[in-house]
């Protein structure tokens, strides 16, 4: 036991040391628990609930409503970098102490912290199932164990995928520009892989800004991916992602892809000057082509993304199993994730509702972007949201992804034979999965 | 605690006995706890860590879930993997390529810097070393927009004007090491060149007026006063530039992005532990890596010793004009 004890010390110690941005190394393991206390005030007992979150949510402000209402209930919210929030949990649930009573933990951060499922509260012992119904299935899903038995957390936001594209250069390519002509001429992958040899053809641009998103909208509409529920690597017995590897091996042959990563500043200068026709975007990329390309204000447009839709990013609540009040911090979350609190979240910051019940209230399906030519964006998404698989990603996700990738990225760059590459790629994630 | 006690034994000041605490021990009880601060956060921060590793590289350990003893299986494992060699010949190859002109240049710097020749010295002083203090991010930006892929970049246009092809600075394999190591170059220079200010500024200036007096010229002073008398500075510097070059890791990092796009042509050894660590979980062969790279660090270290203390007649040389110049101190 001590030697565990130790040893998890020691873990989050050189996590700490090598993570120059981690700032709240727990260095004692004396289960004190994250600090919360229980004062007396006024002969009530005060409870305090602390949450760990990362970007700009707004839920400071709907915290202090909910306290308004739970004198009782004091919540403090503290809000880090994404990466720093997310590796300083990873630390505290390793290490096993330093965690708050609530962490916001972003989709692809649930898949990480999956083996260590001790490390927080199974809310469907806090009566969450009866909640279940209020939410988009795939995303409750996500946020569960891979037998469906243990829930992690609460779904806040969602990032369903679309297709924005460039009307200029659509209508320069002699293809309609009109959103809902979009969709009815690029119905199919095909029809999409057509329209982009029209576009490379008439107008010499690429169709997409890189082979990364193309590869991951395909992907993405697939029933299952690289891990099936047992945890067994299933990527070469699955059809469904050599197909969408082949299929962007093909566009990569033929020219019609791009060669702008992601996030670089070319990629967004190129969102500004129409350097490619679409952008196989999440909901929140609305905000990136706005700051990207201020002037492009009518340039771009949103349709559905051919045969289906997927998802790229949102989180979840959870609750750590340090927490002294599990009780109190799941009414809070509870709360907080609810239908009516997700409409002010997306009133407020734009975040995008997981719970349907929003999708019809009125002012979210009236909702329209005048730089989206007055399109009703948010009404277009939740169209995409309903249309998203049920899948499973498995913890080890990102290792299988970023090799595919590279994969891809090599065909691009390098010109090499598709089939090498894949075969490669394989084995590069075989030899990864055997270390850990 | 023991080395206090150990040290308290050996000293003959023990005035009243009965009495444990002197002033001589006051005194010294009082040194070691000044000091104490830094010693106890480095063996929390540093030492405690670093011994961990050792620890680490021979357990199986995702991060979370309990820890295997695996014994050498980390370290086939890295040692099988062509990836890891490939990351050991391209930090190979960007340190030569990012340090190796920093020492010549800073030298050369410096020694401008350093002569009556030139006006404004302390602006290009500031000058040089702006780039050192220069958040890396804004660097990360201005060089990824130098070196970009595209045929219209600014490197791209500047070859294109003499006719060579547009290079793709992201997955060339010289491509990226060329643009990596131009990183590392522009970022150190100054570094380099301010150390070696100081230690052209250290060396008395007698020693020349002597030398111009028999008649020695420009070249023979620098031959045989200031490059042997600079020596402990360039051991210096080379030995940080080496343990530095090993350590590459921010620059391409931030010159690729994302730790996703990094290619295996810009691979270096610390991107490739931090892979296994911070992307794969893999916190074992993460860790063997890094106890690898210590001892390929230690070996390089000796190496540029053995080489650096070979230089020779100039080395010889430079004893004796240090013998000569404790010399004139004496009379």
């Amino acid at each position: 036991m001590i030697t565990k004890k130790w040893a998890a010390t020691g873990m989050s110690l050189v996590m700490a040391a090598s993570l120059t941005a981690c700032s709240t190394a727990p260095t004692s393991n004396s289960g004190t628990g994250s600090g919360q206390t229980a004062t007396t005030e006024g002969g009530k007992e005060v409870i305090e609930l602390k949450m760990g979150q990362f970007g700009s949510t707004g839920y400071e402000k709907l915290a202090e409503e909910y306290m308004k209402d739970h004198p009782n209930v004091k919540i403090q919210i503290s809000t880090s970098d994404f990466n720093d929030h997310h590796n300083n949990l990873f630390t505290a649930i390793s290490a096993g102490s330093g965690a708050p009573d609530i962490a916001m933990v972003e989709v692809g951060f649930i898949e990480k912290y999956r083996g260590a499922q001790d490390r927080f509260v199974n809310l469907y012992e806090m009566g969450a199932k009866d909640l279940q119904s209020n939410y988009l299935d795939w995303k409750w899903s996500v946020g569960e164990s891979a037998d469906h038995s243990f829930l992690f957390g609460l779904p806040t936001d969602i990032g369903p995928t679309v297709m924005y594209y460039r009307t200029d250069i659509f209508e320069a390519a002699g293809l309609p520009s009109d959103p809902e002509k979009v969709a009815e001429q690029i119905k199919t992958w095909d029809d999409f892989a057509n329209a982009a040899r029209t576009i490379k053809e008439k107008t010499g641009k690429p169709m997409t800004d890189n082979v990364e998103l193309i590869y991951n909208a395909l992907r993405d509409q697939a029933p299952e991916m690289y891990f099936d529920r047992a945890n067994n690597l299933i990527v070469e017995k699955n059809p469904a992602m050599k197909k969408a590897y082949d299929y962007t091996a093909k566009l990569i042959q033929d020219g019609v892809l791009g060669n702008l990563a992601l996030w670089t500043p070319e990629w967004g200068a190129a969102m500004a000057d129409g350097g490619y026709a679409t952008l196989l975007g999440a909901s929140w990329m609305q905000g990136n082509i706005k700051g990207n390309a201020p002037d492009a204000k009518g340039k771009w447009a949103i349709t559905q993304m051919p045969e289906g839709a997927g998802n790229w990013g949102g989180s979840y609540l959870v609750i750590t199993k340090e927490s002294k009040h599990p009780k109190e911090a799941y009414e809070f979350i509870k709360w907080i994730t609810s239908p009516d609190n997700q409409y002010k979240s997306f009133l407020d910051q734009g975040l995008f509702p997981s719970a349907t019940a929003v999708y019809d209230e009125s002012k979210f399906k009236d909702y329209t972007d005048e730089y989206f030519g007055g399109q009703h964006t948010a009404q277009i998404m939740s169209e995409a949201a309903k249309k998203v698989k049920n899948v499973y990603y498995g913890e080890n996700f990102s290792i299988v992804q970023g090799e595919i990738l590279k994969a891809l990225q090599n065909v691009q760059s390098k010109k090499s034979d598709p089939e090498q590459e894949w075969s490669e790629a394989i084995a590069r994630v075989k030899q990864q999965l055997e270390r850990k | 605690m023991s080395v206090i006690e150990r040290n308290t034994q050996t000293m003959p000041v023990r005035t009243k006995p009965g009495r444990w605490m002197t002033e001589a021990r006051k005194d010294m009880v009082f040194g070691y706890l000044s000091i104490s601060p830094f010693f106890i956060l480095f063996a929390i921060f540093g030492l405690f860590p670093m011994l961990f590793s050792f620890y680490l590289a021979f357990q199986k350990f995702s991060g979370i879930g309990e820890m295997r003893y695996v014994g050498w299986q980390n370290f086939r494992f890295i040692i099988e993997d062509p990836l890891f060699w490939k990351s050991i010949y391209n930090t190979l190859i960007m340190g030569l390529l990012g340090t190796a002109p920093q020492i010549l240049v800073g030298m050369v710097l410096a020694y401008a810097l350093n002569s009556a020749l030139i006006r404004f010295k302390s602006f290009f002083r500031v000058a040089f070393f702006m780039p050192y203090v220069t958040s890396i991010l804004a660097v990360a930006i201005v060089f990824s927009v130098i070196f970009s892929n595209q045929p219209s970049g600014l490197m791209n246009t500047l070859l294109g004007v003499f006719g060579v092809g547009p290079i793709s600075w992201n997955t060339s394999e010289w491509g990226v090491k060329v643009a990596i190591s131009t990183m590392v170059f522009w970022r150190w220079l100054g570094y380099n060149t301010i150390i070696f200010l100081a230690g052209l500024q250290s060396i008395p200036n007698d020693l020349y007026e002597a030398a111009r007096i028999d008649g020695a010229s420009t070249r023979q002073q620098i031959w045989y006063i200031t490059l042997p008398l600079l020596k402990p500075v360039i051991l210096f510097t080379t030995f940080l530039s080496t343990i530095g070059a090993w350590q590459l890791f921010v620059e391409p990092l931030v010159f690729f992005g994302r730790l996703g796009d990094v290619g295996e042509e810009g691979m270096t050894v610390v991107l490739y532990l931090y892979r296994e660590a911070f992307r794969n979980n893999a916190f074992g062969t993460a860790s063997a890596t890094a106890v690898l790279l210590f001892f390929i660090i230690i070996v390089f270290t000796v190496l540029n010793y053995v080489l650096t203390n070979r230089t020779g007649r100039a080395g010889q040389l430079g004893k004796a004009a240090r013998a000569a110049k404790k010399r004139g101190e004496a009379v």
